[in-house]
């Protein structure tokens, strides 16, 4: 049978049969078409929903980073010498991770927290300001539009400059050009040296700007915090955060820096390792809850349409066991009809997939559209739907294939 | 002179022992290779039950049947439709086309089975067509055709793959006597090219036009005239 096209000749024929019952092969195909479309819009609009969630952390910064935060070691009763004795996160610390695996880390950023009553000639607000230092402006996605960065003079010297983000610079300086005025933060005068660029994210189209908030940052050197604001002599960090771009390093690192920061801590776990990535697969994991309803509702539709075929095919198979008693007589084996049908069936499946692949791109666009996010479709979702629709299309297509390979050419052949 | 068809003692039983009903009661026939036979009873007198079981269609309860060399009691579906395929050509009196399919592909399609290329059931199928007198109609569907032409399909369809055997129920049943005629006609042309022809009736005048008649009764051969 290889030489003879005769699988050419089944797609023929089936082709004929789909074309020629036009009505019933709709019917067939429309519980197909269903599940696809389900499970493919379901699973593209979660995805697009995901990937813009990502966008949004990509633009904080990335998510290849891992913070470090101080943590209280006592959990509870007293606190032991050693827990009273611990001084905290610090610049040591910093170093020291960053000495771990100096080739695997693109980046160490720290932070000094400080709250304090900011005053310009427009302006008298109670503020947090962040003392940064390292790396912090690229790791955070910020850039320097006017003015310029710290330098390594100012970071090392604690010199009293600031860089204000777009809302600051509004609030404290309403007339225009903030640069080279004069702030006072607490009791110290500091000079702006430079200006952020506007930080813009809508989660949708025509939502408000999600990261309002990252433009009213004020920044000073981190050690212009430890020195003349709320430090001390230990130069306590609020945050160090390290910026490995292979995850697959990331894990091995955390385990190290946290031997290291144990050790440096005379053994008390008063500081908190939060992976980035981690937490966003965690938080991603939640959407996985939708994915099944959807998968589940697609298998549901699958299934529904997939007894309804076999309904349609068992009532057709009435109107053909004189076309299959032919067959037989003339030379058509069991197997030969069984083939001819599953054909047939698969066929259907197929375009009826088709169909649905379209109207399920069609109905996330539609939705994704509607919530203002850009439309995001993995291969794996049309592997997804495709395959169940596959499966289900051959599961429910065997019986009735099967009881018309077992007609008795005798008996179908006198059937009117 | 070597026997197409060889059957002895068969019986064939429908339904079990309380219901019964005895279709054929021990029928021992003979046909030679290039005989033209007509099998003739009354409706209701086992003729097709013998046409099924001598047409491979089905199998006897007992006895034994051999067609052009093969055992066919005790094969298996498959090897019985292998066998339909290659000796047997059916002409039936309701042409049994399939309608859907052009009257080209009706004759291809016992090849189609048998494993004939593409090229070459195109190429064998057109020279059926033209052997039968409807080489033109080859790309019409069996639908636009009088019936005798769709007879004369179903005939190029049952030659397809040489079979050892033609056989035919009532083919002319269907028709007015003129066609009719000429379908006998066709099929006396056949025989005299050596095919090796059953032809099953009920009527008298069409069974006179075989070179033999056998005539069955009750399950039995009542009558077995003009045997070689």
């Amino acid at each position: 049978m290889k030489t003879s096209g005769a699988f050419r000749e089944r797609l023929l024929g089936a082709w004929v049969e789909i074309r020629e019952n036009l009505g019933r092969s709709v019917l067939q195909a429309l519980g197909v078409l269903l599940g696809v479309a389900s499970v493919l819009g379901g699973f593209s609009i979660s995805d697009s929903q995901r990937r813009r969630a990502d966008e949004m952390f990509v633009k904080m910064g990335g998510l290849d980073k891992l913070n470090v935060q101080p943590k209280a070691a006592v959990r509870d009763g007293r606190p032991t010498a050693l827990q009273q004795a611990n001084l905290g996160l610090r610049d040591e610390d910093a170093t020291g991770g960053e000495g771990l695996k100096a080739d695997a880390i693109h980046g160490v950023s720290r932070q000094k927290f400080a709250r304090a009553r900011v005053v310009s000639a427009y302006g008298d607000q109670d503020r947090q300001i962040s003392g940064i230092g390292g790396d912090f402006i690229p790791a955070n996605g910020y850039e320097v539009v006017r003015g310029r960065a710290f330098s390594t003079s100012d970071t090392d010297s604690g010199a009293p400059v600031v860089i204000l983000g777009t809302e600051a610079a509004q609030t404290f300086f309403p007339k225009g050009d903030a640069l080279g005025q004069t702030l006072r933060i607490g009791d110290v005068p500091v000079t702006v040296i430079g200006l952020f660029e506007e930080r813009v994210f809508r989660f949708r189209e025509g939502q408000h700007n999600q990261f309002w908030w990252r433009n009213r940052i004020i920044a000073v050197p981190a050690s212009l915090v430890q020195r003349r604001m709320n430090g001390d002599a230990y130069r306590r960090l609020d945050r160090v955060t390290f910026r490995i771009p292979d995850l697959g390093a990331m894990g091995g690192f955390a385990k190290q820096l946290s031997d290291l920061l144990k050790a440096n801590h005379r053994l008390q776990e008063d500081f908190r390792l939060d992976d980035v990535a981690a937490r966003i697969r965690r938080r991603n994991s939640q959407g996985d809850v939708y994915d099944i309803i959807f998968l589940l509702s697609g298998v549901l539709a699958l299934v529904g349409g997939g007894i309804v075929n076999v309904n349609i095919q068992m009532a057709g198979l009435k109107e053909r066991v004189r076309e299959v008693g032919v067959k037989m007589a003339i030379g058509a084996s069991g197997r030969e009809i069984f083939k001819g049908f599953m054909t047939e069936a698969l066929l259907l499946t197929a375009l009826g997939s088709l169909a649905g692949l379209a109207l399920g791109v069609g109905f996330s666009w539609i939705i994704t559209k509607s919530l203002g996010i850009p439309l995001y479709v993995t291969p794996a979702s049309f592997l997804w739907a495709y395959g169940l629709a596959a499966a289900f299309g051959f599961l429910f297509a065997l019986y009735p294939a099967w009881k018309a390979s077992r007609l008795s050419p005798m008996e179908a052949l006198r059937y009117e | 002179m070597s026997s197409i068809i060889q059957t002895q003692g068969l019986t064939k039983v429908y339904g079990s022992n309380g219901t019964a009903v005895h279709a054929l009661r021990g029928i021992d026939l003979t046909v030679a290779k290039g005989e033209f036979v007509a099998l003739i009873g009354p409706s209701g007198s086992g003729k097709s039950t013998l046409m099924a079981i001598l047409g491979c269609l089905d199998l006897p309860t007992e006895g034994t049947y051999t067609l052009d060399g093969h055992q066919v009691q005790g094969l298996s579906g498959g090897e019985l439709a292998r066998i339909r395929n290659e000796k047997v050509g059916f002409v039936f009196q309701s042409y049994n086309l399939l309608p859907k399919a052009s009257i080209a592909r009706n004759v291809e399609l016992p090849m189609l089975y048998a494993g004939v290329g593409r090229k070459e059931r195109r190429e064998r199928a057109l020279a059926l067509l033209e052997k039968v007198g409807i080489a033109d109609k080859a790309d019409k569907l069996p639908g636009t055709l009088s019936g005798g032409q769709r007879q004369r399909v179903a005939v190029a369809r049952a030659l397809a793959n040489e079979p050892a055997l033609l056989l035919a129920d009532e083919p002319t049943g269907a028709l007015d006597s003129k066609t009719g005629a000429e379908v006998l006609g066709l099929f006396r042309e056949l025989h005299q090219q050596g095919n090796t022809l059953l032809l099953v009736t009920h009527d008298p005048s069409i069974a006179a036009q075989a070179e033999r008649q056998v005539e069955i009764r009750d399950g039995l051969i009542a009558l077995n005239e003009g045997a070689a």
